[in-house]
């Protein structure tokens, strides 16, 4: 069968530095072709390339045989290239009718929208997506996970032949991946040719039918993902193989350092209770929705609880977060470049940040004491480029992860919440982060709650796994448990008898 | 096509109330002569408020208005003054705001600077202007015709009445019902996903400014023709009063969402004020404090109303 | 160390560099157009007229560079020479008065501190509701009338002299030593930074924002309160219309000088750039007779040119 799509001998320079250097793909009509590398090795760009961002210094790109030039985002769409963007490019003050066709509304006479149009073929493309979402709700209102869906029903009623999801699934839960495979299925039935890129590996081997491997550029590899495992990709995704995926020393847990009982937030968690010792590394699992995010938060004190106790080492933590840092709890939070880093700002003014109110001396900022912090986190951390003064914008996503993680340790933290602590980081410093993870409780005897939606990380690093639903705490699993246990909490398949109890 | 009703709701009941307690303390309020004049005197900031209702969908704002009142009302009474038939003098000022608001708008595009500096900006240099043409000069006798152009009636209604509440009638249905229309609200809401969507967001950018500028030159006509004399300071502070009524009238500061009702019922709030005072027996100075404290009564009510609704996609912006 | 080298030394941006040129060229025409202009007199005159807006832009470029903005300064100048003048008459010793007046001035930034950070209204709105609501309490208070005859020694802070130096000029130049140390040395002025640039990381960092609003917004409030009482000496007068505007003038000056609208950079040294040509174009002018027209259209186009320069010269942040 002949290609849809061929991108041959693609290369583009970025001043002196090779983005990519000669690269081939294509894809198949009713084909998902997963495209995965490090962050940096080419995937973004050759992305860009294809949907118009950006124009290539050499190479062709043929679609159904035709060679093409892409000069412009608009040209890529009138060829039936969409392209679905890690950040949402929708409107949340908008109705979800007006999101999915603002931009190119079907007329009546007079210039006036044809409303009635639009309803219809909406209704259309979500029968087609086989959900159901109210037309005329605000955007805003609707959760992450159906933002993303409006994304693709707004690219099918665009009529795509060829779809690109930039980590997709990033945002979402297990319940709601499960959601968008389904839909991914069903359009590669109907003849859509879907580009998937992710770091998440587990994916690739669940949806795709064909892997690309990108390293610095160039294609180290293209095979059917029946033919190959988790091992073959990740060894052409480093250049090495990863022996232990995640690295832990169970050491035995010491005395209670955090303890959450019956934490209640009306209509967001409910009479949550747990405890996390010195030394151990407690996982929380659970949809997007089911609280997980939202419990960290109130304990940390961004947002408020009403009813609870959150006690530090048998004392009341307040529900400041000021206070909270200073007694010794540091949250990294979910959104790296929102709530963690300040991305403007040099290396050395992120990594004091949390412990500003402490380095000053005669009324002015100790800048001895902020250099040294700084470089003895870059060392401990190895942050790349290791310059305290590089403005945090400018290193890569793990390296910015880095950054925020030393700004915490550097507040010397008794309990570590980590919430989601390797998202959009690349393989390399995913595996240097849960190295750290591991050494701090180990050496330094910190206590670490996790969150992440990766549930085989999380299982892999975790003592033990807190699953959540609803807003409840419905499990706790110990060591060793399966993903399929855990999904099986979370979504709710063996807690219904639970929630009949209450 | 998704509307925020609560805001309209929110003023509607605080002017409900506003007119309870008028009717409590002073019966003759209520006087169908009081309330035609409350209408005409809220006409040309109602007729602003519009134009600047696009301008802050877009996320923008225009601080100039004040000195594009005070241009348009004296090329209007200078050329009313030569003998220009008044429509064609209507004519005159709705075009001369245009150009104004052209060039806030090419310079808030091409350049890409906040509108709140090149209005500040271009504030400075049309009121410079004014007063190196006028030589600060006071614009004395103005023809009859001109002075009268606010008193006349149709059906028994006054002018200004009738062309405020066509504008409003024609916003409402441009700003729900066209492409132009939504393109505000989409510009303002998320002005990244307004460009990947083909919009052309500089187009509707500027576009706002040129249509607040006309507005300003057709409220000219219901301001300027007051007065017997144009002072070259005249419209200082009236960005003020049109921005209180838009912002009162529930239009998100940040852009993306907003009616043309609650533009109107803001600007009713506002003007009523200040002629309930009177009839209050308060004394006049105090009329600021009171709409000031208006405002905040009005936003605080509607932060605490919408705090209880924002989820997942909250909107991230800086201040100002 | 080079420490204190780097938060004194002034870099210029191409932005400031047209600034610079503005102010230079600005100095050769008014030599030019009047031969007074370029005497050590002349300059502190100067300094005297920048002396009022100065004071309410150091305030005005910490709010900004939070990413705030504050309206209501020029109505807090009239609320607090009414204080003063109010209290005065009522028989209160002047310097006291004039202390009330200060901390009338304070207490309405706290006020609007308090109103941004616990309502959660943005600062642009909730300081446009005070501006006409302490301008109101200005024309209330004083029912329109002005407050006059003040001791003689109450002139010497708007009129008197320290050498060839205007005591207010004095003032001033403490206030501007103060917050450059401020923002430039201080774990304060690294959180205002912090904050203007990303207000919920800075949160999630477990920086008590609120309470750095409110000392920013009450700093505000209390520096339009002093260039209130300044105002009131120099003019001999309280006026309840006092300092209308000079929002504007401050605004222009803090952006003028290179401080992003939007928060997270600038400072002080682009702020007196910023005063100083708004101050020197206005005294030149006046002096070569040259009316307040043509000082409004130049001070509007610098303004613009400045802003434009940067925009073009900046290079694109990613790409």
């Amino acid at each position: 069968m002949a290609s849809l799509l061929e991108m041959t001998g693609i290369q583009k320079h970025f001043g002196g530095v090779q983005a990519l250097k000669n690269v081939d793909f294509d894809i198949e009509a009713g084909e998902v072709h997963a495209l995965v590398g490090e962050n940096g090795a080419g995937k973004s760009t050759l992305i860009k390339i294809l949907s118009g961002a950006y124009t290539p210094d050499s190479g062709t790109i043929k679609i159904e045989g035709q060679e093409v030039t892409i000069a412009n985002p608009r040209q890529a769409q009138a060829l039936g290239v969409v392209t679905i963007y890690q950040e949402t490019s929708l409107y949340p003050d908008l109705s979800v009718l007006e999101n999915l066709f603002m931009g190119r509304q079907p007329r009546r006479r007079f210039g006036l929208l044809d409303w009635g149009a639009m309803k219809k073929e909406a209704e259309a493309v979500f029968k087609r997506l086989g959900v159901d979402i109210p037309l005329s709700a605000r955007l805003g209102d609707l959760g992450k996970a159906y933002a993303q869906l409006v994304e693709i029903a707004k690219a099918l009623s665009q009529k795509a032949r060829i779809l690109v999801m930039d980590e997709a699934t990033a945002a979402l839960t297990s319940d709601d991946v499960e959601r968008l495979f389904g839909i991914i299925r069903t359009m590669r039935s109907q003849g859509v040719a879907i580009i998937y890129i992710s770091h998440r590996l587990d994916e690739i081997f669940r949806v795709t039918d064909r892997v690309t491997v990108l390293r610095d550029g160039e294609r180290v590899g293209s095979e059917r993902v029946a033919n190959v495992n988790q091992n073959w990709l990740i060894q052409r995704m480093v250049g090495r193989e990863l022996t232990n995926l995640y690295p832990r020393n169970i050491r035995a847990p010491g005395k209670v350092l955090l303890e959450v009982g019956n934490l209640t937030r009306i209509g967001v968690f409910e009479n949550v209770s747990f405890s996390l010792r010195e030394g151990e590394i407690v996982g929380l699992a659970g949809l997007v929705g089911s609280g997980r995010s939202e419990i960290v938060r109130a304990i940390f004190g961004i947002d408020r609880y009403d009813s609870g106790t959150v006690l530090l080492e048998g004392k009341p933590l307040s529900s400041k977060p000021w206070e909270a840092v200073q007694s010794g709890v540091a949250l990294l939070p979910e959104d790296r470049s929102r709530q963690g880093a300040i991305l403007a700002m040099p290396v050395r003014a992120n990594m004091t940040l949390a412990v500003l109110h402490n380095l000053h001396k005669g009324g002015f900022l100790d800048e001895k004491q902020e250099a040294s912090i700084t470089d003895r986190f870059i060392q401990a951390l190895q942050v790349r480029p290791p310059r305290s003064e590089l403005p945090v914008a400018s290193l890569s996503g793990g390296n910015q992860q880095k950054v925020v993680l030393g700004k915490w340790l550097a507040s010397n933290p008794k309990v570590l919440i980590l919430d989601e602590p390797t998202q959009g980081v690349d393989v390399g410093a995913k595996a240097e982060i849960h190295q750290l993870m591991d050494r701090l409780v180990n050496e330094l005897g910190v206590g670490i709650l996790m969150i992440s939606s990766d549930l085989p990380e999380v299982l892999g690093m975790a003592d033990r796994l807190l699953v959540m639903h609803r807003g409840h705490l419905v499990a706790e699993l110990p060591r060793g448990a399966s993903p399929e246990q855990a999904m099986a909490k979370a979504t709710g398949l063996e807690a219904q008898g639970i929630a009949h109890v209450r | 096509m998704y509307v925020d009703r609560g805001r309209q709701y929110s003023i509607a009941g605080f002017l409900a109330a506003l007119l309870v307690v008028l009717a409590l303390a002073a019966g003759n309020f209520f006087s169908l002569g009081n309330f035609s004049d409350i209408l005409v005197n809220i006409s040309f900031v109602t007729i602003a408020a519009v134009g600047m209702m696009a301008v802050i969908l877009t996320g923008q704002i225009d601080i100039s208005i004040g000195v594009t009142l005070s241009i348009c009302s004296t090329v209007a009474a200078i050329a009313s003054k030569a003998g220009v038939p008044i429509p064609l003098v209507a004519l005159i000022s709705v075009g001369t705001g245009a150009l104004l608001g052209l060039v806030n708008g090419l310079l808030v595009t091409r350049f890409k600077v906040h509108s709140i500096i090149v209005t500040l900006g271009t504030m400075s240099v049309f009121r410079g202007l004014l007063i190196y043409f006028t030589k600060g000069a006071w614009i004395y006798s103005l023809p009859q015709d001109f002075r009268s152009v606010g008193l006349g009636t149709f059906l028994g209604i006054q002018n200004p009445i009738w062309a405020m509440i066509i504008v409003l009638l024609v916003a409402a249905w441009l700003f729900s019902s066209t492409a132009w229309g939504r393109s505000l609200y989409a510009v303002g809401s998320n002005p990244e996903a307004a460009r990947l969507s083909g919009i052309r967001v500089p187009f509707v950018q500027a576009s706002v400014f040129v249509v607040l500028g006309a507005l300003v030159g057709l409220a000219t006509m219901f301001y300027a023709t007051r007065f017997s004399t144009i002072q070259s300071n005249t419209g200082q502070g009236f960005e003020f009063v049109v921005i209180t009524a838009v912002v009162v009238g529930g239009v998100n500061i940040f852009g993306g969402s907003g009616t043309v009702l609650g533009v109107a019922l803001g600007a009713l709030l506002v003007g009523i004020t200040g002629t309930a005072l009177t009839f209050l027996g308060i004394s006049a100075y105090w009329e600021q404090a009171i709409q000031g404290l208006f405002i905040l009564l009005a936003v605080a009510f509607d932060s605490v109303r919408l705090r209880r609704r924002r989820y997942v996609l909250q909107k991230v912006r800086g201040g100002v | 160390m080079n420490a204190t080298r780097r938060y004194f030394r002034i870099r210029l941006s191409a932005a400031e560099i047209v600034l610079v040129a503005a102010l230079a060229l600005a100095i050769i025409v008014m030599s030019r157009l009047s031969p007074q202009f370029l005497t050590v007199n002349n300059f502190f005159e100067v300094t005297r007229f920048v002396t009022e807006i100065g004071l309410i832009s150091l305030g005005m470029s910490v709010v900004i560079l939070t990413g705030g903005i504050d309206l209501s300064v020029g109505s807090i100048v009239g609320l607090s020479a009414i204080v003063l003048g109010a209290s005065f008459h009522a028989g209160v010793n002047v310097w006291l008065a004039a202390l009330l007046g200060v901390l009338a001035g304070a207490l309405c930034g706290f006020v609007n501190g308090l109103i941004i950070t616990r309502a959660n209204i943005p600062p642009l709105i909730v300081t446009l509701a005070t501006l006409a609501i302490y301008r109101g309490l200005a024309l209330g208070i004083s029912q329109a009338r002005n407050y006059r005859d003040y001791p003689d020694v109450f002139y010497k802070l708007g009129q008197g002299y320290v050498g060839p130096v205007p005591v207010q000029f004095i003032v001033f130049v403490v206030f501007m030593l103060v917050f450059v140390l401020l923002l430039g040395r201080t774990v304060f002025g690294r959180a205002v930074y912090a904050l203007g640039n990303n207000e919920t990381a800075t949160r999630f960092s477990g920086i008590h924002v609120d309470r750095l609003k409110l000392i920013i917004y009450t700093l505000s409030g209390f520096l339009s309160g002093v260039a209130g009482i300044v105002l009131v000496s120099r003019l001999s007068t309280a006026k309840p219309d006092l300092g209308l505007g000079y929002e504007l003038d401050a605004i222009t000056a803090v952006v003028l000088g290179g401080t992003a609208i939007a928060g997270g950079s600038g400072g002080i040294w682009g702020t007196l750039l910023g005063l100083f040509i708004v101050g020197i174009v206005r005294n030149g002018l006046s002096l070569a007779f040259i009316k307040a027209d043509v000082q409004l259209v130049f001070i509007g186009l610098v303004l613009i040119a400045a802003v434009v320069f940067n925009q073009v010269t900046r290079r694109p942040a990613r790409r």
